[in-house]
């Protein structure tokens, strides 16, 4: 059964398992950034299985994954859309940030030195490392329908 | 902020095989995508039968064209196809009468350098409607819409008469029809979307409504709402100086791209150019820069 309310898909299948998908489009642009941060907030909050620290960390990896959509993706050219989609299944959050700007391809950073003085340590670098830590998967692809960076973490309640 | 990370110069091909399309090629994956160009290369009784799926019955029965003939009640042709082959373009035209001013639809979409798919033109035109002549100026030469050359006396009469700029008639009113049209045929091609560059804010805005998202562009448009505000510099370029400037403009998405197309866009230094609007096949990607528009 599928249920349409406020933009948002409720879709309840024959397990009983409840699935919602929220999606907000924005323009890749330095102000977006809270909208899309709040967007998550609110999104998740609907749900009490989803912990705040989750939420948090859902968060800061969007914050980190879209401020490189618009710092590197849309470099040189007047800024696109991003697409932020939240799915929200029992179990796990899936979440993914959809750009038309240049391909890029995450690779697994190695781990900063946490230890080093601020002022020693290299500018950068931190919020790949964060998500590589905080997620439980990451997928990135790029083809004709534009860069899809998705991220899921399992529900913690 | 990301270190570790790929950039690539430019994206992958679209499409990854060469040569023709065959009944071999047709029995693989049936998610490879298909180009234009290996669709022109087949017979033409096979293109007509492909390409019928461009045309939305609803929107030539309107008109008493028959879907799979393409021939009015008359009996006589109102649908052209050109698709060459050898190109990658596929051209369609229909008309409501003989008379080639009764044109209501066109449609040009061809493989891009990526072998995706763009659309470069879409007109539905309402053939019960008045003409202007905004296509050509007052010596007669195309305007190509309103981007070379201006006939600023048949513009006014359009604007004063509801109509957008580039526009020559009222619009038929059937975009939704074409782009759930296109949108079917371009998944039966293997294809997840389509790009298109917007001639004006008024057609940009109606793309959204479809549900594009902008490759480029989308902060322009950000930019052109919050400037139009009250306070804003492009509400106070609305100050009379041509029949186009008119200070209520602001409020309609047809004053705003009137305005635009006057060259309102200079007081904010920016150009209406380059915008690049992406269309995913199935799905609404739900912009709207300018919330709560009236038309």
């Amino acid at each position: 059964m599928i249920l349409l309310l406020n933009k948002q898909v409720y879709l309840l299948t024959t397990e009983a398992q409840l699935y919602y998908k929220h999606q907000i489009t924005r323009a890749a642009e330095f102000e977006s950034l809270s909208v899309l941060r709040d967007f998550v907030k609110e999104a998740c909050q609907q749900y009490e299985e989803i912990s705040e620290d989750t939420v948090y960390d859902l968060q800061l990896a969007v914050d980190e994954a879209c401020t490189n959509v618009i710092t590197h993706g849309y470099a040189g050219m007047n800024p696109g859309s991003i697409i932020l989609m939240l799915e929200l299944f029992s179990e796990k959050v899936v979440v993914t940030i959809t750009d038309f700007g240049h391909p890029f391809e995450p690779s697994e950073p190695p781990a900063p030195d946490m230890e080093a003085k601020i002022e020693d340590r290299p500018i950068g670098g931190l919020g790949l490392y964060f998500i590589y830590q905080t997620m439980d998967k990451i997928l990135y692809e790029t083809n004709e329908d534009g860069n899809h960076l998705v991220f899921i973490k399992k529900v913690e309640a | 902020m990301f270190k570790y990370l790929r950039l690539k110069s430019q994206p992958d091909k679209v499409v990854t095989y060469p040569g023709s399309l065959g009944i071999d090629w047709l029995s693989r994956d049936s998610q490879l995508p298909i180009t234009l160009k290996h669709i022109n290369a087949l017979p033409e009784k096979i293109k007509r039968r492909i390409y019928r799926n461009l045309l939305p019955p609803d929107i030539l029965s309107r008109f008493g064209v028959h879907p799979i003939t393409w021939n009015g009640s008359d009996r006589e042709a109102r649908v052209r196809l050109r698709a060459e082959a050898g190109e990658g373009v596929v051209h369609l035209w229909a008309w409501a009468s003989n008379d080639p001013n009764d044109e209501f639809f066109r449609l040009e979409i061809a493989d891009n350098a990526y072998d995706g798919i763009d659309i470069h033109m879409l007109l539905l035109n309402d053939p019960n409607s008045p003409r202007f002549r905004t296509d050509y100026d007052e010596d007669g030469n195309p305007t190509l819409f309103g981007t070379a050359r201006r006939n600023l006396a048949e513009e006014e009469r359009a604007m004063e008469a509801g109509l957008a700029p580039a526009q020559i008639r009222g619009s038929l009113g059937g975009s939704k029809s074409v782009f759930k049209q296109v949108d079917a045929f371009l998944a039966t091609l293997g294809h997840q979307a389509y790009f298109l560059e917007p001639l004006t804010y008024a057609s940009a805005w109606v793309f959204e409504r479809r549900g594009f998202a902008y490759v480029r562009g989308h902060k322009l448009m950000d930019d052109i709402h919050s400037e139009f505000q009250p306070g804003g510099r492009l509400n106070r370029a609305l100050d009379d100086s041509t029949p186009f400037r008119q200070a209520e403009q602001w409020r309609s998405v047809r004053g705003r791209a009137w305005a635009i197309q006057d060259g309102i866009l200079d007081a904010i230094g920016a150009r209406w150019d380059h915008l690049r609007m992406v269309k995913q096949v199935g799905r609404y990607a739900g912009v709207e820069t300018f919330p709560g528009a009236t038309y």
